[in-house]
């Protein structure tokens, strides 16, 4: 155990780098920015939208200026109407670049121009017409909010003139041409969405999985990192132990292969997990910052949100699956001829690590065919991907089964880690084997 | 008594016999020295007694114990020094040698045996510095240091002076022949004919994966007729190509 103790503290102290500490703290810091940057976002994309609007029709006999202009008010509270809501007056009509600059002078991103035909035409059988102008800024995720918004107060003033125009010319009453557009009664409070053996209404399938996907979009990415970062220490480390000379001086100390290679792993598994432990709570700071905001579905009114067993069981999940990796990477590291050749050897985990990734992007489990389930769950790496999920909807069968496999997975891998230690492979390479030689000569008959 | 006992070993890698049935002994307190051009299985050799690789076939013993089936009672006899070995690089001097001896010791001896390997290594305030900082002859005494500061019955060391000025190598094998007067075993390869004709007390000549020559460097030298072991060396090889 002291051995252990001995060879888990000097991995450490060479694993802990100021290097890789200041990585653990640029991760934390980005992921914090990004959460807060999302907020931001979605605080500003949350606010009324602030609009400006000219509305040349007022410049003659009207017949639909007071409809447009109910219609707008009636899309802000009264209360910050005012803020919100700005009315321009020209007397004479613009041309694009004076809008623009009237725009900026009133720190406006979004203008309508009603024509001052408008009524004329529309009272003569042709299409009134609105003009919108947009100042953007933002080409960020929310960039497009404001446009939107301004895409439905114009459908909204079509509405409004649509139905004064059947007022006009059916001589019905706005109840009756309300009824006309619209004879079928469907409201969002009418929808019904049975989750986790609940019924709620408010709330659709669609409204859900948008929300489970900003969400959870960035969990493969982050453990796809996590495996490549500690599967890259662990083989660059067998590398450097190899191109220095310092494994043949460990490995003739009287301590246990076994003892070696659960130092290596353990100290590894340490670091991975400091690593995850960062990106966890930069995760979570990013998730808290998104459900937070006004108006974002928030999961917990429906039940899906993970208690604090289930985080400790994704810890667990993710914890396995790292030692699967270190497992892997101790293997493919005995292979290794020094640090050149150990930036090479993580392809293989790399690929195994990024398969899942995509997958899991984009969709879940149960939306996978069968051979492609059976694909994931032999990947040791999609198990920390869909954990989350899986937790939410209840899925523990699958969750179990996942860390069981993940264990008995990084089990194997040690032993035969510490089969290759006691082997002549990890000294003088696969090319000295008989195997090795075999396929050397084959290699050149070829 | 013998320290080493090496009985007709070989070592095949695939379909290559890289030692055919090697044979020698090592008595306790002595300094013997493995020579013979490149490729010709000193290293092999050396490994093979170190517990680093398998035996194909045969038996070496080393302190009593059977290196194929007690490896952990040889590893706690032997120290190892392998051509061109390194420390770990981010490490000081002082916190290699404590790593080391932790796997000897526990708490106050392993401070004990950590101050003998600073006084052996001899660095004075460098001891502190890390070792990427270390000049090639530093490094070479930090690690004789550490290969020795264990008090291990046998020493194996494998081109222990090889790329170190003059003055270094002088240093470094006067520190040898200190570790052999304390009473460690010692076994060493090396293709410097003069340290091995000044240091050893016994040599073997191993060519092409067999032993062609054992005996004291006088014995080797009126054998061949030679003024010095390089002379035996040369001979000795030119006589085997011959009667190939």
């Amino acid at each position: 155990m002291n051995n252990l103790l001995n060879l888990v503290k000097k991995e450490l102290r060479e694993l802990m780098t100021i290097e890789s500490a200041i990585s653990i703290v640029v991760v934390m810091i980005l992921f914090v920015g990004l959460g807060f940057m999302i907020s931001d976002q979605n605080e500003q994309a949350m606010e009324p939208v602030r609009m400006g609007i000219i509305n040349y029709d007022d410049q003659g006999p009207s017949t639909y200026y007071d409809t447009v202009n109910s219609t707008l008010d009636g899309m802000y509270d009264s209360a910050t109407r005012d803020q919100y809501l700005i009315k321009l007056d020209s007397p004479a009509i613009l041309s694009d670049g004076e809008i623009i600059s009237l725009m900026q002078d009133n720190g406006l991103s979004n203008l309508l121009v009603i024509d001052p035909n408008f009524s004329e035409n529309i009272d003569s059988g042709t299409q009134g017409k609105i003009k919108a102008y947009y100042i953007t800024e933002n080409s960020g995720a929310f960039g497009g909010i404001d446009s939107d918004s301004v895409q439905g107060f114009v459908s909204a003033i079509n509405g409004a003139v649509s139905t004064k125009l059947m007022e006009n010319e059916l001589s019905v009453d706005s109840a009756e041409s309300a009824f006309l557009k619209s004879p079928v009664s469907f409201n969002m409070p009418d929808n019904y969405t049975y989750i986790n053996g609940k019924l709620y209404s408010d709330i659709t399938p669609s409204a859900i999985s948008g929300a489970m996907m900003s969400q959870t979009l960035m969990v493969p990415i982050i453990i796809m990192i996590v495996i490549m970062v500690v599967g890259s220490i662990v083989i660059s480390s067998m590398g450097t132990e190899k191109e220095n000379k310092t494994l043949e001086t460990l490995l003739t100390l009287p301590v246990k292969r076994t003892t070696i290679v659960s130092g290596k792993i353990l100290a590894s598994g340490i670091m991975g997990l400091v690593y995850g432990a960062a990106y966890m709570v930069g995760m979570y700071a990013y998730m808290d910052a998104i459900t937070a905001s006004a108006g974002a579905v928030n999961l917990a009114d429906y039940g899906l949100v993970l208690e604090p067993i289930d985080w400790a069981i994704t810890m667990l999940v993710m914890f396995a699956s790292i030692l699967c990796a270190l497992g892997l990477c101790m293997i493919l590291g005995a292979f290794v001829k020094n640090y050149k050749s150990a930036q090479t050897m993580t392809l293989p985990i790399s690929v195994l690590a990024m398969i899942p990734m995509f997958v899991f992007m984009f969709t879940s489990w149960n939306t996978l065919p069968a051979a492609m389930q059976a694909i994931m769950f032999i990947i040791p790496f999609s198990h920390p991907m869909m954990v989350m999920q899986n937790l939410m909807f209840g899925d523990y069968l699958l969750v179990f089964a996942g860390l069981i496999y993940c264990i008995a997975f990084a089990v194997v891998t040690v032993l035969v880690t510490v089969k290759l230690y006691n082997s002549d492979i990890l000294l003088v390479g696969f090319g000295q084997t008989r195997l090795g030689r075999m396929l050397a000569k084959f290699k050149k008959a070829d | 008594m013998e320290t080493l006992r090496v009985d007709n070993v070989h070592k095949m890698y695939g379909n290559i016999e890289a030692v055919k049935g090697i044979g020698f002994s090592v008595k306790e307190g002595e300094i013997f020295g493995l020579i013979g051009p490149n490729g010709a299985g000193k290293t092999t050799a050396l490994r093979m007694i170190s517990t680093l690789i398998t035996i194909t076939s045969g038996s070496i013993t080393v302190c009593g114990y059977d290196v194929a089936t007690q490896g952990d009672e040889v590893r706690k006899s032997i120290s190892y020094l392998p051509e061109d070995a390194g420390a770990y690089k981010d490490l000081t001097g002082r916190t290699y040698l404590r790593f080391i001896a932790g796997f000897f010791t526990d708490n106050e001896e392993t401070d004990k045996m950590c101050q003998r390997g600073i006084d052996i290594a001899n660095l004075g305030d460098r001891i502190d510095s890390k070792v990427n900082t270390y000049s090639k002859g530093m490094m070479r005494r930090l690690l004789i240091a550490r290969a020795i500061m264990t008090a291990p019955r046998f020493a194996i060391m494998d081109e222990v002076t090889s790329g170190l000025d003059v003055m270094n190598a002088h240093d470094i094998r006067e520190l040898i022949r200190d570790i052999a007067r304390s009473g460690v075993t010692i076994l060493l390869s090396s293709h410097n004919m003069f340290e091995v004709e000044s240091l050893c007390d016994r040599v073997a000549m191993i060519n092409k994966g067999e032993i062609i020559m054992q005996g004291t460097p006088a014995e080797l030298k009126a054998r061949y007729n030679a003024k010095n072991l390089e002379e035996v060396f040369i001979k000795g090889v030119k006589s085997v190509e011959q009667s190939t």
